[in-house]
């Protein structure tokens, strides 16, 4: 996804000195950058901080921004490697993901019905099984759904390294869903 | 291709990620083996389940004042420093491996001009402080020793290298 007319007007715009040219070129995407980060954090206030951080981070280098990538793109990595600096603080506060992977629920009972939002709960909460690289690689390929390169990209990994840690995600959640939540492969 | 080999692949195959070579190798095993096909109906299941979930779950909006607040960051912040953000030049970004090559080549540097200065002025017997020790007390430098120390079990190895940093033998 290449940048288009507009986006280059209004960043060269900014970086001319009018600054207030940056809300209208990143409110396109201010819903979907918050969206990431809600995936990759799994929390509404962390995701808020992580987007808001994002875009300042941006405001503060985009006159060291490619044109020949995507603007898009260029944000989900900036907001990427955020989400990815506070789980290593995080990690190393002794704090990492105690609290996500509490939050999975125990195997799910059939009978108990659950009803639909508690189940989309439970199969959002088996991304919390998953490593860091392997769930920003799985967010961005199937979620955000950029494809192999554009996720390399935007993770500054290879596309080797993106296909290894997505085929391991994907198995990883395979084996929880069928694990944790063994009615949907029954009810196949 | 076999039923193993075609299990690794799966989860890639699963959402059309394989390259075409491999893909056509999966798909044709897959069409002639029901366990194959079962298990990959399972991973697709799975994915689609995770999808559905995701845009079902939705995402939280922004809050007007929450956007309006950190506009108005942006803006002081422009206002802080007196001007925008300023442009580089259209190749400025550096990546990271560029970054660590100008560190190792500095790192190098500061240890071939320590290899390569005259004697030490640390009087003899002084012990060294560091775990790396330049040992040579000879002018000339026809011979450098390396004395490395490990501070959990205080073993010492000493090697020698000569002047062309050749190995020449090493020292317990």
């Amino acid at each position: 996804m290449r940048m288009n007319e507009t986006e280059k007007e209004l960043i060269d715009m900014v970086l001319s000195g009018r600054t207030e040219a940056f809300e209208p070129l990143v409110t396109p995407y201010r819903g979907r950058l918050l969206a990431l980060a809600t995936r990759l954090t799994r929390n509404r206030e962390e995701a808020l901080e992580v987007a808001q951080e994002a875009l300042l981070r941006a405001f503060r280098s985009l006159g060291r921004f490619d044109a020949s990538r995507s603007f898009r793109n260029w944000l989900f990595q900036i907001a990427a490697n955020e989400a990815r600096d506070r789980y290593r603080k995080k990690w190393r506060e002794q704090a990492a993901f105690k609290d996500a992977v509490d939050r999975v629920p125990a195997a799910a009972d059939p009978e108990a019905g659950h009803d639909r939002r508690e189940l989309r709960a439970a199969i959002m909460n088996s991304l919390a099984a998953l490593g860091p690289r392997e769930r920003e690689v799985f967010v961005l390929r199937d979620l955000e759904e950029l494809d192999i390169r554009e996720t390399s990209r935007v993770l500054g990994c290879s596309a080797i390294s993106v296909r290894v840690n997505l085929s391991t995600a994907r198995r990883k959640l395979r084996d929880a869903i069928r694990r944790d939540l063994p009615h949907l492969e029954e009810k196949r | 291709m076999t039923c193993r080999k075609v299990r690794k692949l799966m989860p890639l195959f699963a959402g059309d990620d394989l390259r075409p070579g491999l893909a056509h190798a999966v798909r044709a095993h897959i069409d002639g083996c029901p366990v194959c096909r079962a298990e990959l109906e399972g991973f697709r299941a799975a994915l689609a389940e995770v999808k559905s979930a995701a845009k079902a779950e939705g995402v939280p909006e922004w809050g007007e004042g929450e956007w309006k607040a950190l506009m108005a960051r942006v803006a002081s912040e422009a206002r802080g420093t007196g001007s925008a953000p300023a442009r580089a030049g259209a190749h400025a970004f550096v990546p990271r491996w560029a970054a660590a090559s100008a560190v190792g080549a500095v790192i190098g540097l500061a240890i071939l001009s320590v290899l390569f200065r005259g004697p030490s002025p640390r009087p003899e017997g002084t012990p060294a402080e560091s775990g790396l020790v330049i040992a040579s007390e000879n002018p000339r430098q026809d011979r450098v020793s390396i004395t490395m120390v490990s501070p959990e079990t205080g073993l010492q190895v000493v090697w020698f290298l000569d002047k062309n940093f050749d190995y020449k033998g090493e020292q317990e």
